[in-house]
């Protein structure tokens, strides 16, 4: 933990010292200064409504994501043959770049639709791979316990691979929180009234380098917060359902 | 069932577990390798049956097979008449592996009671307290698993084993990783318990003390493939005290099991 504090201050002081003596160019502001620049009410309101905007996207799609996932892991743990259908699938959604699949969205589940969209679509994959890998972590000894207590499919799954995955589960969506968040300023891109990614594209070509990297900023902020808030909840849980 | 009626039913000694001309072989790189051969023993009906034989000879194989874990490559496994899998099935086999396997999100009575679960019957907590305090475990029964030594740990897999008086119990050197002090105290337990109870009994072990410690008849299993070697009926009678085990008798047996084991272990070294 400490390490990793040192490590992050030493990368906000080389950022600060590169940005403040220009040292890769124009485009690389320091820490400072895109502080100085957020502060003002009115800049500050406009952070504030582009990130509520985003963060609803990057929530409702940590919703639908993981519902897809865990019900896309829940069809083959109940129906094993289906898991080369399912595992291909999810790859091939996964390899498709999604600037090709924003359009898709738009045409198929409307405007404001891509952000969620894509946020969902990035959190799908990581929780579908994950609580099925997890579905299958219990160990051999205690399958072969349940079965000679004569445990049904039913009370196996409920008993055994659930709890076995929890944990797994709680990992994957640990894991899912960087994806979403780029997956929901990715959706925005494609015509959302406001959001991060709104604001990134309008300054990239306004040349607002400072209004831009703020932006950047905040997501990754997003994302860090998100991703710690589930690493929590998962050191929870592996004490719990860990041996 | 009531306690007469269960010691009519072992007084006519029918077979329990009868395993009939089982051999098994595994696959190994698409090489068939066998790993028991013609296998037939008779378990009586409340007899403690203790299976011995070098590492790798097939012991736990044929446990098993026993607790159809495993299906026999050709052979006949049956209990109470009936195949191995159905006993599974309707809830009647108690397990205790040297893996305890319990389960790590639940309280110690929450594992004791897990056979009840799997059966889908309501907990009966009369039981399961009788059974903690059985195995002395009464005041861990809210402990975690991992909270146990591992002494206290394949205790509670034992008691797990006997929630639902179990028409047979299948026991796998359940103190196998303990050290011996603690599994000697332990097999002392275990014979209280069993003897409480009187289920069919099979236990894997390759220690001769253990095996005539707690048997009433020893089957020894040569190398691999298993073949049945001997069998030896232990003619001590019961409670077997530790006094017993200091007995010319015991060593003699003892020693002439050792030899036996011995010359084997060289057999499969040789191999």
């Amino acid at each position: 933990m400490a390490h990793g504090t040192l490590g992050v201050l030493l990368l906000l002081a080389a950022w600060e010292v590169i940005g403040t003596y220009r040292l890769v160019g124009s485009t690389w502001p320091s820490i400072s200064e895109i502080v100085v620049f957020a502060a003002s009410p009115s800049r500050l309101a406009l952070y504030g409504r582009a990130l509520a905007a985003t963060a609803e996207a990057v929530f409702l799609g940590y919703l639908v994501g993981a519902a897809a996932g865990l019900a896309g892991a829940a069809l083959v743990a109940l129906m094993p043959a289906s898991r080369i259908t399912t595992d291909i699938t999810a790859a091939v959604i996964n390899a498709t770049p999604p600037i090709a699949l924003g359009p898709l969205f738009i045409v198929l589940l409307g405007h404001g639709a891509a952000p969620v969209a894509l946020a969902a679509l990035n959190v799908f994959f990581v929780i579908y791979v994950s609580v099925n890998a997890g579905l299958h972590a219990a160990p051999r000894a205690r399958h072969d316990l349940f079965q000679a207590f004569g445990a049904s499919r039913g009370r196996t799954l409920l008993r055994l691979l659930i709890p076995s995955a929890i944990p797994h589960f709680l990992t994957g969506l640990r894991m899912a929180a960087p994806p979403a968040v780029i997956g929901a300023i990715l959706g925005e891109w494609f015509g959302a009234p406001r959001g991060l990614g709104v604001l990134i594209v309008s300054a990239m070509q306004n040349f607002q380098i400072t209004l831009l990297w703020g932006a950047v900023m905040l997501a990754s902020i997003v994302s860090i917060i998100l991703f710690a808030a589930f690493g929590v909840l998962e050191r929870v849980a592996i004490r719990r359902y860990g041996d | 069932m009531h306690p007469s009626e269960q010691t009519g039913g072992r007084a006519s000694h029918s077979a329990a577990i009868s395993i009939r001309g089982v051999s098994k072989s595994f696959d190994l790189k698409g090489r068939p390798v066998a790993a028991l051969d013609s296998i037939s023993i008779d378990v009586a009906d409340g007899e403690f049956v203790a299976l011995l034989g070098p590492s790798g000879c097939g012991k736990s194989t044929l446990l098993r097979l026993m607790a159809a874990l495993e299906e026999p490559s050709s052979g006949i496994i049956e209990i109470e008449n009936r195949p191995a899998a159905e006993l599974a099935r309707s809830h009647r086999l108690g397990v205790a592996f040297q893996d305890h396997a319990l389960l790590p999100w639940l309280s110690i009575s929450d594992n004791v009671a897990l056979p009840f679960r799997l059966a889908g019957l309501a907990v009966d907590h009369a039981r399961v307290n009788e059974l903690l305090s059985l195995v002395g475990l009464s005041e861990f029964a809210e402990a975690r698993p991992k909270q146990l030594s591992g002494g206290m740990r394949q205790r509670a897999s034992i008691a797990r084993a006997l929630a639902l008086k179990p028409d047979v119990l299948l026991l796998d050197e359940p103190f196998g990783a303990l050290d011996a002090v603690t599994r000697r105290h332990l097999n002392g337990e275990l014979q209280r318990i069993w003897q409480q109870n009187s289920i069919t009994t099979v236990l894997v072990t390759h220690s001769v003390d253990e095996a005539l410690y707690l048997a009433d008849r020893i089957v020894v299993l040569s190398g691999r493939p298993g073949r049945i070697l001997r069998v030896v009926d232990v003619p001590f009678g019961r409670p077997r005290t530790r006094e017993m085990t200091r007995s010319a008798e015991f060593h003699h047996l003892c020693d002439d099991l050792t030899d036996a084991l011995r010359g084997l272990a060289e057999e499969v070294r040789a191999a």
